[in-house]
């Protein structure tokens, strides 16, 4: 599902923020990506989500060479990768429904479908009775919820997940880290950028640790 | 989705980023409005112009008189001469005691001191008129002048001030209008774009997350071209409105001011329907323009 052979990205003028990155990610896998603020977490997704080309190497995500494809290109491979953010970015002056049927609106769903598929995502999600709140009126677990469904609505093949929990206590942590693995169980791609020790302790799946922007080790468990 | 589908949500996006910053827009509106306004109105005047000046060529005729000792033969030439020289014109020879006559009648009661005078003191003359294409003042000073210069000729006479005048008035107007017509583009342009500079910079949130989830990049623009295109639509609106109410007030009384001129027919209507299309026309067209720049200049997908 997500190749990446000898990947290297530096911006002019400063070190490499990753090195010979080289990694398989399977269909239906679900990876957390950890280490040190720095160590080019957020920075290997971009490169999955086309925010960031690779300065060398080859990134397939889904079998299309990111660092080839053309701008007009990059559209149509978001559409098949959901991102969720620390930050949230919900747009407050819309309601949950409205954030969640935002990335069907920008896909050309019909509205017929939209009213439809939001609803089922909402129950999914566990919002479905906040559909006509407006983002600042929730809490941060359940604005980090709009955004997963916001993210999982168009039923893309990976979800992203950049510090998801960043912003949570502890319990929310755990009722958003059991929905990414519920997305992942019915065969959703899920990678997880944390920082959180306590999360790859709880979930054991694969665990991908960088520092310095170079893959230190790759396994199950807690490294 | 439907491409009727599609429009709909641009409009409905670009109408909220309207109502999101409501003052900016108006003013982008106003200025819209005022600038197709002065526009309609420089547009209108110059009909003004061109139907006073086809009122007053209606009236264009040379008179052409002959020189002392030069009678019906050389008038007949001079006629016939006149009818080569300007194609479509129609000449009549004027003989001495008609001219005479018509002098009389036109003086009224004064008319009888002239049966008192001796001999035939009118000369023969030839009355060209001309036809409209022939009517510019070059032309009409042409064949004056060659007229003129003929030995059986004494003078020619024909409303040479006028004629210049109300050309050079026209020309004008016209130069005026299109350097007005260029500022006020160049400017509302500038408004325009400026409006939705905004408007990107106010949706910075809304575009970056439609990237994250997929636009394309002309879906995230249209909008913004659908506001410049509305902006446009609205100032036309404005400008007509304010056209039909300078019409509704000024055009019967200029009318009437100028109605020995024009006559019966009076002058054109200032909120003519072609006028008002060609107006939201052009409005629509320098609200895109404007919102190309904008888009082009300020908004990086």
């Amino acid at each position: 599902m997500i190749q990446m052979f000898h990947v290297e990205k530096t911006w002019p003028g400063e070190q490499p923020s990753l090195q010979d990155i080289n990694l398989r990610v399977e269909k239906g896998e679900f990876v957390f990506l950890t280490g040190p603020s720095g160590a080019g977490k957020s920075t290997l997704l971009k490169l999955v989500f086309a925010a960031e080309m690779p300065t060398a190497g080859q990134v397939l995500v889904g079998g299309h060479n990111v660092g080839r494809m053309r701008a007009s290109g990059i559209p149509y491979l978001r559409r098949n990768v959901g991102v969720v953010f620390q930050d949230f970015k919900l747009l407050p002056h819309r309601t949950v429904a409205e954030n969640v049927a935002f990335t069907l609106e920008v896909l050309g769903t019909p509205r017929r479908e939209v009213a439809d598929k939001v609803q089922r995502m909402l129950q999914r999600v566990g919002l479905s009775h906040k559909a006509n709140a407006l983002p600042p009126q929730l809490s941060g677990g359940e604005q980090q919820r709009v955004v997963i469904a916001r993210a999982l609505v168009n039923e893309p093949t990976i979800l992203l997940a950049d510090e998801p929990t960043g912003n949570l206590d502890p319990a929310l942590t755990l009722d958003i880290m059991d929905l990414l693995r519920d997305v992942n169980i019915r065969g959703t791609t899920v990678l997880v950028a944390t920082h959180d020790h306590s999360l790859l302790e709880r979930y054991r799946s694969r665990v991908i640790r960088l520092e310095k922007g170079r893959v230190v080790s790759d396994g199950t468990g807690p490294p | 989705m439907s491409p009727l589908a599609r429009l709909r949500l641009f409009l409905s996006t670009a109408l909220r980023g309207m109502r999101q910053s409501p003052y900016v827009h108006a003013v982008a509106v106003l200025t819209l409005g005022l600038a197709l306004y002065a526009v309609g109105l420089a547009l209108g005047v110059v009909r003004w112009v061109d139907a006073l000046s086809g009122a007053l060529g209606g009236e264009v005729e040379l008179t052409v008189y002959l020189a002392e000792g030069h009678g019906q033969a050389q008038a007949e030439a001079l006629a016939e001469l006149a009818l080569r020289r300007s194609p479509g014109a129609s000449a009549a020879v004027v003989p001495p005691g008609e001219a005479m006559a018509r002098l009389g009648r036109q003086l009224g009661d004064l008319g009888a001191a002239l049966e008192d005078l001796p001999g035939e003191p009118l000369p023969w003359s030839v009355e060209v008129r001309i036809p409209p294409e022939g009517r510019s003042p070059g032309a009409l000073a042409a064949l004056a002048s060659e007229l003129r210069g003929l030995p059986a000729v004494s003078g020619v006479d024909y409303a040479e001030q006028a004629v210049t005048r109300l050309e050079g008035l026209r020309r004008a107007l016209r130069f005026g209008g299109l350097l007005a017509l260029l500022l006020v583009t160049g400017v509302t342009v500038v408004v325009v774009s400026a409006t939705l500079q905004l408007a990107i910079y106010a949706r910075r949130e809304e575009i970056e997350i439609q990237k994250l989830v997929g636009a394309t990049d002309a879906f995230v623009k249209a909008p913004f071209l659908v506001e410049g295109g509305l902006q446009g639509l609205l100032g036309a609106g404005l400008a007509s409105a304010a056209l039909w109410a300078t019409g509704r007030l000024a055009t019967p009384r200029a009318a009437e001011l100028l109605a020995f001129l024009v006559g019966p027919s009076g002058l054109p209507r200032l909120d003519e329907p072609a006028v008002l299309l060609q107006l939201c026309a052009a409005g629509v067209c320098v609200g895109l323009l404007g919102s190309f720049v904008a888009v082009g200049r300020f908004l990086r997908v």
